[in-house]
């Protein structure tokens, strides 16, 4: 029940979708998200002074200002805001596959809403974001910034994202991780629809430069529960191959070559301490900011 | 390849159904584009060139079935007869009989046929065939029409009498023979009346075209048609076949003397009698004058004298009478009261039909006591045999079948099968149901005595036109007299070989089986006269008094009288539509024959059980490949 409380308290990605521009989309999911935290467990985490607060009973000892004590014979603690110089990157799949929806947003609209949801919030933070998008080759690049005006060419970049062809996750990683300059934290959204060991040879590369990295991989939920009773020609989407198949008959051994895929993910990705979250397009957006600031908070 | 029920062939059309379900079905193809297609390769899924190959494969198979089935239904078999050409063939049948004879007639008939082969399409195959009690090929069918015409000009008229159904069976046979997948008979004849009366066992080809060719009526005629000796006189029979009265001038020879004369007026298509006496010698002839008409009907032979006995045939299983028909050719063989007695010979059933068909007519009698073994053509010799006026005594014994016997008698009487026939532990005897028949009248007051023989074994006998002539005590008929054709038949409801019963033991055994036979006999021709187209082998088939060999070594040649058939004096002739009429009745036994010969021969193939056992088989192969698709 509670989980279900928290969820209604959350947007539906449709709804969300049909926003008008991705920075209302972004605006919108993050402050809903902030709101509906009781207590932030990140403020405090920053090095700029904010204000003094009497002491109370349960507050962290470290945090008293003992010359204020000195001077006032009372308990004062100090308050900061948060303040950082993480730099971010927000790797979006844009391949042909992204395009699949089936519950009125697409794996791509659905990443582009968590990519600007996580923009807003880094720049929020004032965590310089930036952002490169590929299929099966870098297609565009923003290079990662925290200053004024830079969170709507992040914006303006995403929503001008469209969908290429093939994926080829792997070789754009490299490329990208090489060009890091400064460790910091990378975001791949993708749906890993792709060879599970480039995915991750490419993904710990980031590692071995330092960055920590967080990897969602976003599924439709036909994709994960394969519902289709008709026989039918499945098309792919990235290569236009057909396969007909007659799905009462392959339903079983589809849905075991996704969760050895998914499996294989979780279980690769965690054994050499990369963040993986599977999202469906169904699951509300602020699940992916909550594991976002999860693994922030780690990185700090 | 044929079919016996083609009618089924229209159940191939539900091959259709199949077709028309896949053709619907073909509803537009459900296309989901998907971005896990990678993954679903992992499953056993097909592509959709593999998958189409396999429904074509389906619905073949399932069409296949159906036409297998439906060909199964149609009953096909392989026709072995028919040559298969792709030709036209053309027969003259071209008419021999005596009629033709009559002056200028035959050459009219030459005139039509050598015209007939020069209508023949060009291309067509000629035939020519001569024919009158008998058919002849005179010329193979062949495209050269010079051979043809070379065959019309050798033919020349004989003695035998009109025979249309030879003549169509011999036509048709060159047809078959010559492979034509298209004929036309071109029969050149006079349209005699008399040549429809014995058609036979002739089958025509549906298929084949039958046109007449009338060379028209011959002019009037005065024919002798038959003599009756009686004593010392004998007794001529004259026709006259032209639409005035005519003076008859007949003449009486014996042994190569004119003896006696007589004149008579004998009226338009009438016959009249003429006695001419003086009849005292070994053979003789009478003879009228007619210049105009037919010459060869202008005399008539007969022999005065009979020196053979009259000969008995017993048909058994083995044709060794001493163990299968004792008791009957002892009886046979015994003195009766007139001191005359027969001569019996045995024949196994499945050597008469390689009897001599002359020889066998001149028995007085044939006894069968199996039909064991009696083949086809046996069986159509006794039937031609009674037909032509012999007579058969059948001893209904566990050896005889009934439906042989039927087929013999030509259905006049039938015999019940073995499952009708009553319990042998019931014994009933003999008694006249009419003692003045001739079998009986002998008896007189003693046919009493025919009581005391004992019958454990009968059999069930009928006949629709048939006499009963004696009972059994139990009231089934123990003897039956029919008549079949120009002969007669008497059927006894058991065995004459002391089997089913004690007959044979008893004193009136004997005198019962004489009087049969002699009945059987009498109403015969004495066997020593034929007519031309029934002339022993090794006589020449002419008109005249011939010398032919006995029985065996020891006997002596005896004169025999061969005449032309009377028939031929009868000039009456049948328009071309009765011609066509009769020609039509060939056609549908052809057909009849047609379909029990194609029966026949579906039934030796099978192909129906194969056609199925493949139709199993593919709808195996369909369950199959479906299942391994679904």
């Amino acid at each position: 029940m509670a989980a279900t409380a928290r969820e209604r308290q959350f947007l539906d990605p449709a709804v969300v979708a049909r926003l008008g521009t991705l920075e209302l989309k972004a605006r919108t999911i993050v402050e809903g998200f902030l709101a509906g935290l009781h207590r932030s467990p990140f403020k405090g985490f920053s090095v700029e002074f904010a204000e003094y607060r009497q002491y109370m009973p349960g507050d962290d000892l470290s945090t008293i200002d003992w010359k204020v004590y000195a001077r006032s014979d009372r308990h004062y603690v100090k308050k900061f805001e948060e303040e950082t110089n993480l730099d971010c990157h927000v790797i979006i799949d844009v391949s042909g596959s992204m395009g699949y929806g089936s519950r009125g947003v697409t794996k791509h609209e659905y990443a582009q809403c968590l990519a600007a949801s996580l923009g807003y919030l880094m720049n929020r933070q004032r965590d310089a974001v930036g952002l490169t998008a590929f299929d099966e080759r870098v297609v565009a690049t923003l290079p990662a910034s925290s200053r004024a005006g830079h969170l709507r060419a992040f914006l303006l970049t995403l929503d001008r994202l469209r969908l290429g062809s093939e994926t080829d996750v792997s070789k754009p990683l490299h490329q990208l991780a090489e060009s890091l300059t400064k460790r910091g934290m990378v975001v791949l959204i993708s749906d890993l629809l792709d060879d599970p060991e480039r995915v991750v040879r490419g993904l710990r590369h980031f590692q071995f430069r330092g960055t920590d990295v967080i990897v969602f991989q976003i599924l439709d939920p036909d994709e994960l529960e394969f519902p289709f009773e008709r026989a039918a020609r499945f098309e792919d989407m990235e290569t236009g191959d057909e396969v007909r198949a007659v799905p009462v008959v392959v339903r079983q051994q589809y849905l075991k070559a996704m969760r050895g895929l998914i499996d294989r993910y979780r279980r690769d990705l965690g054994g050499c301490g990369i963040d993986y979250h599977l999202l469906s397009t169904a699951d509300p957006l602020e699940l992916g900011l909550l594991s976002y600031l999860s693994t922030r908070g780690r990185s700090l | 390849m044929s079919f016996l029920s083609p009618l089924f062939l229209l159940g191939a059309m539900t091959a259709a159904i199949p077709i028309a379900l896949h053709l619907l079905h073909r509803e537009p193809e459900v296309r989901v584009r998907f971005a896990a297609v990678k993954l679903l390769r992992h499953a056993p899924v097909e592509d959709a060139r593999r998958r189409r190959l396999r429904e074509w494969l389906l619905l073949a198979l399932r069409v296949a079935a159906l036409v297998l089935v439906a060909f199964a239904f149609a009953r096909p078999f392989f026709a072995t007869s028919a040559a298969g050409g792709s030709g036209r063939v053309t027969v003259i049948a071209l008419d021999t009989s005596l009629s033709l004879s009559a002056p200028g007639q035959f050459a009219r008939a030459k005139a039509l046929a050598r015209e007939a082969i020069g209508r023949a399409p060009a291309g067509d195959l000629v035939g020519v065939l001569t024919f009158a009690d008998a058919a002849h090929v005179a010329a193979t069918p062949s495209t050269d029409r010079a051979l043809a015409v070379a065959a019309v000009e050798a033919a020349s008229p004989g003695f035998g009498a009109t025979h249309y159904g030879v003549a169509l069976g011999a036509a048709s046979q060159m047809i078959e023979g010559g492979g034509g997948s298209s004929a036309t008979i071109v029969v050149v004849t006079d349209l005699q009346a008399s040549g429809w009366e014995a058609a036979g066992h002739v089958a025509v080809p549906a298929t084949s075209r039958v046109q007449v060719a009338d060379v028209g009526a011959p002019p009037p005629n005065l024919a002798v048609t038959g003599t009756r000796l009686q004593g010392n006189r004998v007794t001529a029979t004259v026709r006259n076949d032209g639409a005035r009265e005519r003076d008859a001038h007949a003449r009486l020879t014996v042994d190569g003397r004119a003896v006696s004369e007589a004149v008579a007026s004998i009226g338009p298509h009438q016959s009249a009698e003429i006695e001419l006496a003086g009849a005292r010698g070994d053979t003789a002839s009478v003879s009228v004058d007619d210049d105009s008409g037919v010459q060869g009907d202008n005399v008539r032979f007969l022999v005065l004298g009979n020196t053979g006995l009259p000969s008995v045939l017993i048909v058994t299983t083995n044709g060794d009478l001493t163990r299968d028909a004792f008791y009957l050719q002892q009886a046979l063989l015994a003195a009766s009261s007139d001191e005359a007695s027969y001569q019996v010979d045995g024949v196994p059933g499945a050597q008469v039909g390689s009897q001599d068909a002359a020889r066998l007519q001149r028995r007085a009698a044939v006894v069968l006591s199996s039909t064991r073994g009696l083949d086809a053509r046996g069986r159509e010799m006794l039937a031609g045999y009674v037909r032509r006026g012999g007579g058969v005594l059948v001893t209904a014994g566990p050896d005889i079948d009934g439906d042989t016997v039927a087929e013999i008698l030509g259905g006049a009487a039938t015999i019940a099968p073995a499952s009708a026939r009553p319990a042998e532990s019931m014994t009933r005897s003999l008694s006249p149901a009419d003692v003045r028949h001739p079998v009986f009248q002998a008896f007189g007051s003693r046919a009493a005595t025919l009581g005391l023989a004992t019958f454990r074994q009968v059999v069930p006998i009928a006949g629709q036109n048939c006499q009963t002539v004696a009972q059994f005590t139990t009231g089934e008929p123990a003897l039956i007299d029919c008549g079949v054709g120009g002969g007669r038949a008497l059927v006894f409801a058991s065995d004459l070989d002391n089997r089913g019963n004690d007959f044979p033991l008893h004193g009136t055994f004997v005198p019962f089986l004489h009087e049969a036979i002699r009945y059987l006999a009498g109403g015969r021709a004495q066997g020593d006269e034929y007519l031309v187209g029934d002339a022993p082998p090794g006589i020449r088939p002419v008109p005249g008094i011939a010398s032919v060999a006995g029985p065996d070594a020891q006997a002596a040649a005896r004169p025999i009288a061969i005449n032309v058939d009377p028939r031929e004096a009868d000039l009456e002739r049948v328009t071309e539509q009765e011609f066509q009429a009769g020609v039509d009745r060939l056609k549908e036994a052809g057909r009849v024959e047609g379909q029990l010969k194609a029966s026949q021969q579906e039934g030796r193939q099978h192909v129906w059980q194969y056609l199925l056992l493949l139709a199993a088989a593919v709808l195996a192969t369909e369950s199959f490949v479906s299942t391994r698709a679904a």
